[in-house]
């Protein structure tokens, strides 16, 4: 059969390129050059990567994941006509719309998501094609800003950044301050370890970011504006800018936009590397050239911001939905959610999971609906213990908290936070010790050194949890960490310090046992601290290959090639580094 | 490390950076990320020059080039691996991709991240938003996700392969 009007549509963000997207078009391109083929964004089914599609352009579609070079010519064959279809792949298919892959997708309400995975990022047509650009000539010919802002108060949506600031406030004090020239800032900062929403939005679909923009600078009269996107996110920063230089040249961005009198122009600015810019105003004095260091509020930059004007920063999840709630109104988001919290909420599934991707679900939904019906569960034997929320901001919310409501207050009450959405799941083998240790040491190493508590308390905490993990804890440790937590709570200008102790308190609630098996009984139940475990060959079951000899980075290891149950660690050189455990095809090494 | 990782500054070079990008003290960090970009790190001198051509400050620059982890002020070798150390890399063992890395350099020293022949850096970055991937690493501009230290040794094997640098036989 002559597959030649048939589509391939490749995704392509950056985690597809990292499954390997590239080598998979290429096969397409050799297999069956004839075929038209195109790339999209990442559909946020990370788990399946590579995913392609094939279609007839008549809306049947075969969605495939897990592809890779070798199975591409299956593919080809089976739409060929000449072989069978390639069932293990298959994610979505005309006859079987219902395939336990699919539901993946199937049980989420996509809005700030509607577009990614489905258009080209480099092609306004397509994004137009989707009812791109369409809020924007609406308000510029219907509404006034006014109508903007109570549009955006009906949808009653919050900042999605994490501190969860009601959007239409913010944009009203920033109207209301006096100035002719007024900011707008798209905070791309996405700088929790963890979360990768805005990444993929702005690499997937990036008009719908500019629209978002168009929208809130129309409503309190910003001129211009600034897209601050991490440097750590090479292909957004393409897009970005390919996305900006057509939107001029169709006209909806630049002079006069649309025959209208409101003019606006985004610059890119790439941030540097610093997680405190994602508060406001160190951001602010990051693209000022300044080092990102956050200042007292008030005055508040929607007062003074940026070269000292009326500033708003919003971010790029929150600018992703404005599009959509000026189409189908405020109402209908606000229909989603519950009283607390309205409409959807985008997160970043990752860690023990066996789904992992971005997942968008109204408010209100439990968290083990998430890690469940969603993500699929445990990716491993070991049933769940964990998730952290919010990153380093966030905490730990333990498996008896699962059944928690995705809600602002709900999620605080825990101890955690909502936080931009990334969500690191954890089985047996992550220790929540080691975990906090972790977090602590990324907080003091991005602390910018303004407040006393945050520069050295967190360091203190960090040599704290080093000590414990490395086997010297006592019990008074616990005491001094908990004093410090309610310290650097207290004595910190910004988020950062103000949250840096939430994964400390958070594992100290809620996995205190593990804290004292470390100090105590000098043991790490999850055998990660590497002081506390030992890493030891069972000569029974060692099948003499010496993998593990050519992998040992210290030479620890020694025994005879081809000789069964000859090799041995030499524990006064290992390091516990788990290279060994790792290659041992035998399963023949245990770590206590 | 040997000396002949020191690049050779050209003036005119700089002086098209300002002039594209600006010299007031917004064009700050946008100057240094050019600087960087070509020679892979600050040179002190190109950081000079910046300071004698522009209205921006000795401490401004030297501020900011030691504020941002983007920034590095030592040479580095030809390429540079990023190896991701976000929340799901951690849990999933970044730390073994640097010990496999470090291992196939042969860089022994803790206070290093080059290989003696100049070939690689081996850098820690925070995140670079590929958790579902993880444990990832990126080699020069290619991102290899869901790796085992081994895997990680292959990766780099191939990339060095491909660009004719030497790498220890594991």
């Amino acid at each position: 059969m002559d597959v030649s009007n048939l589509n391939v549509i490749v995704g392509e963000g950056t985690c597809g390129i990292a499954a390997g997207s590239k080598e998979v078009i290429e096969a397409f391109q050799k297999h069956a050059p004839e075929m038209n083929i195109r790339t999209v964004g990442c559909v946020g089914m990370c788990h399946q990567e590579v995913i392609a599609e094939v279609n007839d352009g008549n809306g049947n579609k075969h969605i495939y994941g897990n592809v890779t070079k070798k199975t591409v010519p299956q593919i080809i064959d089976f739409h060929k006509g000449e072989g069978d279809l390639p069932e293990k792949q298959l994610i979505f298919s005309p006859d079987d719309q219902d395939l336990d892959k699919w539901r993946y997708l199937a049980h989420q309400t996509r809005i700030a998501l509607r577009n990614v995975g489905y258009l080209d990022p480099t092609s306004i047509s397509e994004y137009q094609a989707r009812d791109g650009y369409k809020a924007i000539k609406k308000i510029l010919t219907e509404m006034t800003p006014e109508q903007v802002i109570e549009e955006v108060k009906t949808s009653s949506i919050r900042g999605r950044g994490g501190a969860g600031f009601p959007t239409h406030l913010k944009w009203n004090f920033a109207k209301q301050s006096p100035g002719d020239v007024k900011y707008l800032i798209c905070n791309g900062d996405e700088g929790d370890p963890g979360a990768f929403m805005d990444r993929s939005l702005l690499e997937g679909d990036p008009h719908n970011v500019i629209e978002g923009m168009l929208i809130a600078a129309y409503s309190f009269g910003a001129s211009k504006g600034y897209a601050y996107i991490r440097a750590e996110y090479p292909l957004a920063v393409k897009n970005f800018g390919k996305a900006i230089k057509d939107a001029h040249e169709s006209g909806v961005l630049g002079d006069n936009i649309q025959g209208s009198d409101f003019s606006f122009d985004i610059k890119i600015k790439e941030g540097a590397g610093a997680f405190v810019c994602g508060e406001e105003t160190a951001l602010i004095a990051s693209i000022e050239g300044d080092r990102g260091m956050p200042r007292f509020k008030p005055p508040f930059p929607a007062i003074k911001g940026l070269f000292g004007k009326p500033t708003i920063i919003n971010n790029v999840e929150t600018l992703a939905n404005l599009p959509w709630i000026i189409n189908n109104g405020g109402k209908a988001y606000a229909s989603h959610g519950t009283e607390d919290s309205k409409g959807t909420k985008v997160f970043a599934l990752a860690g023990a999971i066996k789904k992992g991707g971005l997942v968008e679900v109204p408010m209100g939904t439990k968290i083990r609906y998430v890690l469940e019906d969603i993500g699929g569960g445990s990716s491993s034997d070991l049933p769940l213990k964990a998730v952290q929320l919010g990153g380093p901001s966030g905490g730990c919310v333990p498996e008896s908290l699962f059944d928690t409501t995705i809600e602002y207050a709900a999620i605080n009450a825990t101890g955690a936070i909502m936080g931009s959405g990334g969500m690191i799941v954890m089985d047996g083998t992550t220790c929540m010790v080691d975990l906090a240790k972790y977090f602590l040491g990324f907080t003091q190493n991005e602390s910018c050194g303004k407040c006393t508590f945050c520069r050295i308390g967190t360091l203190r905490m960090r040599e704290l949890l080093t000590k414990i993990c490395d086997g010297h804890g006592e019990m008074e440790d616990i005491t001094v960490l908990e004093e410090l937590t309610e310290q650097i709570k207290k004595s910190s200008l910004c988020g950062l310090g103000q949250t840096a102790p939430n994964p400390v308190a958070t594992t100290l609630k809620y996995f205190r046992n593990e804290y004292e098996a470390h100090i105590k009984d000098k043991k790490c139940p999850a055998a990660v601290c590497k002081s506390l475990i030992t890493h030891t060959i069972i000569p029974d079951d060692c099948s003499g290959c010496s993998l593990c000899e050519m992998q040992c980075p210290v030479n620890a290891i020694e025994g005879q090639k081809k000789v069964k149950g000859s090799f041995v660690i030499d524990q006064a050189k290992c390091i516990n580094c788990g290279m060994c455990f790792e290659v041992c095809n035998s399963k023949a090494i245990i770590v206590k | 490390m040997s000396q002949s990782l020191e690049a050779k500054v050209e003036f005119e070079d700089v002086l098209s950076w300002i002039k594209r990008i600006g010299s007031d003290s917004s064009s700050t960090v946008p100057l240094l990320q050019a600087v960087q970009s070509e020679y892979g790190y600050l040179p002190r001198e190109a950081m000079d020059m910046i300071i004698q051509n522009t209205d921006i400050t000795g401490s401004q620059v030297y501020g900011v080039a030691t504020f941002y982890s983007q920034f590095r002020l030592k040479p580095v070798g030809r390429h540079i691996i990023r190896v991701c150390h976000g929340t799901a890399c951690h849990v999933t063992g970044a730390d073994r991709l640097d010990t496999s890395l470090r291992h196939i350099l042969n860089i022994t020293d803790e206070e290093q991240d080059t290989a003696e022949n100049g070939s690689y850096t081996i850098e820690q970055v925070a995140c670079i938003g590929c958790c579902s991937q993880a444990p990832v690493l990126v080699i020069a501009d290619e991102v290899s996700g869901n790796l085992t230290g081994a895997n990680a040794q292959r990766a780099l094997k191939k990339h060095a392969k491909k660009n004719e640098e030497i790498v220890a036989k594991i």
